[in-house]
């Protein structure tokens, strides 16, 4: 008997790992129309803050027995090795500047635009960030601004440029986004230079300002409720943020402003693809469709001071301080707006390089 | 039992623990090697491969992340003697001193690793951070005029925050050997005169040198490659080499560069280790 067990537990053991490593992936199953009795789970790869349910309460409530799973990333490149390492996500969140890596690497499918029902009230400028050789690969949602968030307790003078970032008047009380491309954005803001097309010793000088800028900075975040967290403890005065920092720490009662700095404000706008491994696209479809409505736009710009991408969305906002923030009632912000450029690969490497140098610099 | 019969058997025991091992160590070792000499991230995971030294050209380009590596593997030094002086007096309490309920403290001693490190961070950060209980008590006794950051954000804070985790960790290899001593080679050493000094100093300590080694290798591992602490409480100036490995795995998405960080930090971990290993035989604390 026991003979016989040993001879069959070592195959026994090889097929069950062989079966196990393979993963016996399923088949497809048929999707069928959905209907608010539809289950299931939708895996979306997004940025922290985005697993609020009011970030896609349209979806929710339309279809409220299907869990959506959010797993996190935390900058564009976090996100990128993530869907390139494989990540179970049927659709995730990027911003502007990623797009065609995406693409390149068949990471993202083709969208069918007929499937989205809101998808006539985006404007074209917005549509045109989502194409990549003529192609809609990406549903444009949020948009808004990089710039300079402060403590007006604590800068009482307030703050108008990027050089901020970059007084002693602030040390230890600054914060600074923890991104290469970020950083080199910020510093070509200040020397009035073009991030996609710098020289050695321009990226040296860059390189330069954020070793000495260390010694000032309190902390690189890595994530919005991090900063959150530092500029309510008073502990930073001074940040990179973008504009939902702004509204969560209003929300709180944080005495806080936000630059309009002289180079301008960064803007950037986000994206959403499918992917192609997604196993239930209509749940995909159906989600990126109730984020594009005007309900949701009202309720993103409301709840997070974010911009959305239908502009129906805009005339329901009431609050002052987001319309203010995000230049609403401004028709022409968008053609002033600084998006955040395509640079090639080459080009963020060496970004890349130069903040870890930074970061090693002793 | 028939020779096959123990081979067979010896296959089952084996075969499972040795396919683990090589799935998910040897084979993510193997593909990380091969990673290093690849030219970017372009295309599949498996394709489109360029062999390249341009990696390891931009590395030895780079003498700071070298330099950096350097202080790491000091940083790590530091807390594994710091953490094994702190944990050698407790090892020898709990073996000497308390014994039978020795299990009692040691449990009591890994009661804080039962909660998360992020809490227990956060709970630093409310002893130590700018608005927290020193920098408050400091700022009522009038000696600092407005809170300081070298407790929270620095590199020290880094150290302090190793040597607090690894410590309890450390007793244990330490106990393990204390406890294997003959307890009649220190009456023997007491029944020839040696003074209780005498007999720790010269029976107690070399007898227990292989665990505490042991210990000090344990803890300088692992810390060499830090990320998570330098991150959470390190601010601006407090990175490891960890954390540029984690950088280029991450938000630069230069998984190649990163890869041969990673190369070349585990070789020269092994060498250090090796090399100490030879010297000090603390494979003995194995045997």
């Amino acid at each position: 008997m026991e003979r016989q067990i040993g001879r069959w537990l070592v195959p026994a053991t090889l097929v069950a790992l062989v079966v196990l490593a393979c993963g016996g992936e399923k088949k497809q199953p048929a999707t069928a129309a959905l209907t608010p009795e539809s289950t299931g789970t939708l895996t979306v790869l997004d940025w922290a803050g985005y697993e609020d349910t009011s970030m896609f309460i349209g979806f929710h409530h339309k279809y409220p027995k299907v869990t959506v799973s959010v797993a996190f990333g935390e900058s564009d490149a976090d996100i990128f090795g993530k869907m390139k390492a494989g990540a179970d996500a049927c659709t995730f969140h990027i911003y502007t500047g990623w797009q065609p890596f995406y693409v390149r690497d068949s990471l993202v499918q083709e969208l069918d635009t007929t499937r989205l029902s809101h998808w006539a009230e985006v404007p074209a400028r917005f549509k045109a960030l989502g194409q990549v050789g003529g192609k809609q690969y990406f549903v444009p949602w949020d948009w808004g601004y990089t710039s300079i968030l402060y403590r007006t307790d604590k800068v009482p003078g307030g703050i108008d440029s990027w050089t901020a970032l970059f007084d002693p008047k602030f040390k230890g009380h600054i914060s600074m986004w923890d991104d290469g491309p970020g950083a080199v954005t910020v510093a070509t803001y200040v020397k009035g230079w073009d991030e996609t097309k710098l020289s050695e010793q321009q990226l040296a000088e860059i390189e330069k300002m954020w070793t000495d800028q260390r010694k000032l900075n309190r902390f690189y975040w890595t994530g919005e409720p991090e900063l959150v967290q530092g500029m309510a403890a008073g502990e930073i005065w001074v940040a990179y943020a973008w504009q939902g920092a702004y509204n969560t720490l209003l929300g709180q009662g944080v005495p806080v402003a936000y630059a309009q700095p002289k180079g301008g404000r960064n803007s950037w706008v986000g994206l959403y693809g499918i992917a192609p491994a997604c196993k239930d696209k209509d749940l995909a479809y159906a989600f990126l469709d109730e984020k594009l409505s005007s309900e949701q736009g009202v309720g993103l710009i409301s709840a997070f001071a974010y911009g959305h991408v239908n502009p129906a969305a805009y005339k329901s906002v009431t609050d002052t301080n987001i319309v203010k923030a995000l230049a609403l009632n401004d028709p022409t912000v968008l053609d002033r707006t600084r998006f955040t450029p395509i640079v090639s690969e080459a080009d963020r490497d060496h970004f890349g390089q130069l903040w870890a140098r930074v970061k090693a610099a002793q | 039992m028939p020779a096959i019969e123990q081979r067979g058997r010896l296959w089952a025991v084996l075969l499972p623990p040795a396919l683990w091992l090589s799935v998910l160590l040897v084979a993510p070792l193997l593909l990380l090697c091969a990673f290093s000499f690849r030219l970017g991230i372009g295309g599949s995971l498996f394709g489109g491969w360029i062999a390249t030294l341009d990696n390891y050209r931009t590395l030895a380009a780079n003498p700071s992340f070298l330099e950096l590596l350097g202080l790491s593997a000091g940083i790590a030094c530091v807390v594994a003697l710091v953490a094994t002086l702190l944990a050698y007096p407790v090892a020898y309490y709990l073996v000497f001193r308390v014994r039978a309920r020795a299990g009692v403290y040691v449990a009591l001693l890994l009661i804080p690793f039962w909660i998360s490190y992020l809490l227990r961070v956060m709970a630093w950060k409310v002893i130590l951070g700018s608005g927290g209980a020193v920098n408050a008590f400091l700022l009522w006794l009038g000696v600092i005029q407005e809170p300081i950051s070298v407790f929270f954000y620095s590199r020290y804070a880094v150290v302090i925050t190793l040597i607090y985790v690894w410590t309890p960790f450390v007793a244990l290899p330490i106990m393990a050997t204390l406890y294997r001593i003959d307890r009649s080679l220190l009456e023997a050493a007491a029944g020839l005169g040696a003074t209780p000094g005498q007999r720790f100093w010269r029976v107690t300590v070399p007898l227990s040198l292989p665990g505490v080694l042991a210990g000090a290798v344990m803890v300088f591992i692992p810390t060499v490659g830090e990320y998570v602490t330098p991150l959470l409480v390190g601010g601006s100036t407090g990175a490891m080499y960890g954390n540029l490995i984690q950088d280029f795995f991450g938000r630069s998405a230069n998984w190649p560069l990163g890869a041969a960080l990673a190369v070349v930090m585990l070789v020269g971990t092994l060498v250090l280790v090796g090399a100490t290993s030879r010297i000090s035989r603390v494979e003995r604390f194995f045997q």
